[in-house]
């Protein structure tokens, strides 16, 4: 396996104040491209999709968080175009709530792995999800409350964007992922106090290509 | 990390339009910026957000006597090929 490389990302709390949110991202040249975004906002819209240098990309999940009155969506697209393109968010109606973006680019990606969504539970929030050896961990957690700290895994504060949505967000935690050997992490969210969320995704690295250059023989008689 | 600064107008009678105006790295430029908007734009939407959603206020209301607002709250890592000014002064605005 390899891992994947991390590239370029772009952080927003815009109010759409539209029917859909736009803004570019410059996806980094290289093979086995991928462009992911993780994006919270209150659930009086929901998400209708979104489009990357106008391709569709695919959607992980969109869930409503009820008790936060928010909903979490996480789209991605392989082999995106390269450069400066527009990432379109769309909704179904006029969204004039905060929105929580987070868009990132890989390359050398194997695509999207495991993922595992957990809803509000008291802080701290620890859960497990499963990976791959070099795989990446991204996660996500959401609150009435500031959010505090995001580990991936346990014990291991990770950097993310503070967002306000009429809620508290916290986005784009990503593991250091070189050399992990596969298994599961438990990855930790906490809030100053209070229930948060906990949403983990597995970012692939490559498959070693199949060793076909040997190997043993039969001679059948 | 760069900070995109967003020129936000009123686009027909209801909906908002984001132009990319500029960048800076300066972190007391994004806090006036965005100073300004929470105690204009910002103040406006949530006094009036509810009615906003249900067709009772218009936010062209806002903008009828002020034509534009600005908000520094999309961070990049990589701005090639923008061609977007450096903001080193708020009076660049």
């Amino acid at each position: 396996m390899g891992v994947a490389i991390k590239g370029n990302v772009v952080n927003a709390n815009p109010t759409p104040g539209n029917s859909f949110y736009q803004f570019t991202h410059n996806q980094n040249a290289g093979s086995d491209g991928l462009i992911v975004i993780q994006l919270t906002m209150s659930n009086a819209q929901s998400y209708s999709g979104c489009t990357y240098g106008g391709q569709t990309m695919t959607q992980l999940y969109s869930i409503s968080r009820g008790g936060l009155a928010q909903r979490m969506a996480f789209f991605y697209l392989e082999n995106p175009p390269t450069g400066n393109n527009t990432l379109r968010i769309n909704f179904n109606g006029n969204q004039w709530n905060p929105i929580s973006i987070h868009s990132r680019s890989f390359t050398g990606s194997g695509g999207i792995g495991n993922n595992a969504n957990t809803g509000g539970s008291a802080t701290p929030n620890t859960q497990p999800i499963s990976f791959s050896a070099d795989s990446f961990i991204m996660a996500t957690a959401c609150s009435q409350n500031a959010i505090s700290t995001i580990q991936i895994p346990q014990g291991s504060n990770r950097t993310f964007a503070s967002h306000n949505t009429n809620r508290q967000v916290g986005t784009g935690a990503i593991s250091v992922g070189t050399g992990a050997v596969a298994g599961s992490y438990n990855v930790q969210t906490t809030a100053t106090f209070g229930n948060l969320t906990n949403d983990r995704i597995e970012i692939l690295g490559l498959s070693a290509p199949v060793d076909d250059t040997g190997g043993d023989f039969f001679l059948l008689m | 990390m760069y900070t995109i600064i967003s020129k936000i107008e009123l686009e027909g009678t209801d909906n908002l339009n984001y132009s990319d105006y500029g960048t800076t790295t300066d972190p007391e430029i994004v806090n006036q910026i965005n100073e300004d908007f929470d105690s204009t734009f910002g103040a406006f939407l949530g006094e009036n957000r509810t009615k906003i959603e249900l067709g009772i206020v218009s936010v062209s209301t806002f903008f009828a006597t002020t034509p534009f607002v600005y908000e520094a709250r999309t961070e990049v890592d990589n701005i090639d090929g923008l061609n977007l000014i450096n903001v080193t002064d708020l009076n660049q605005l």
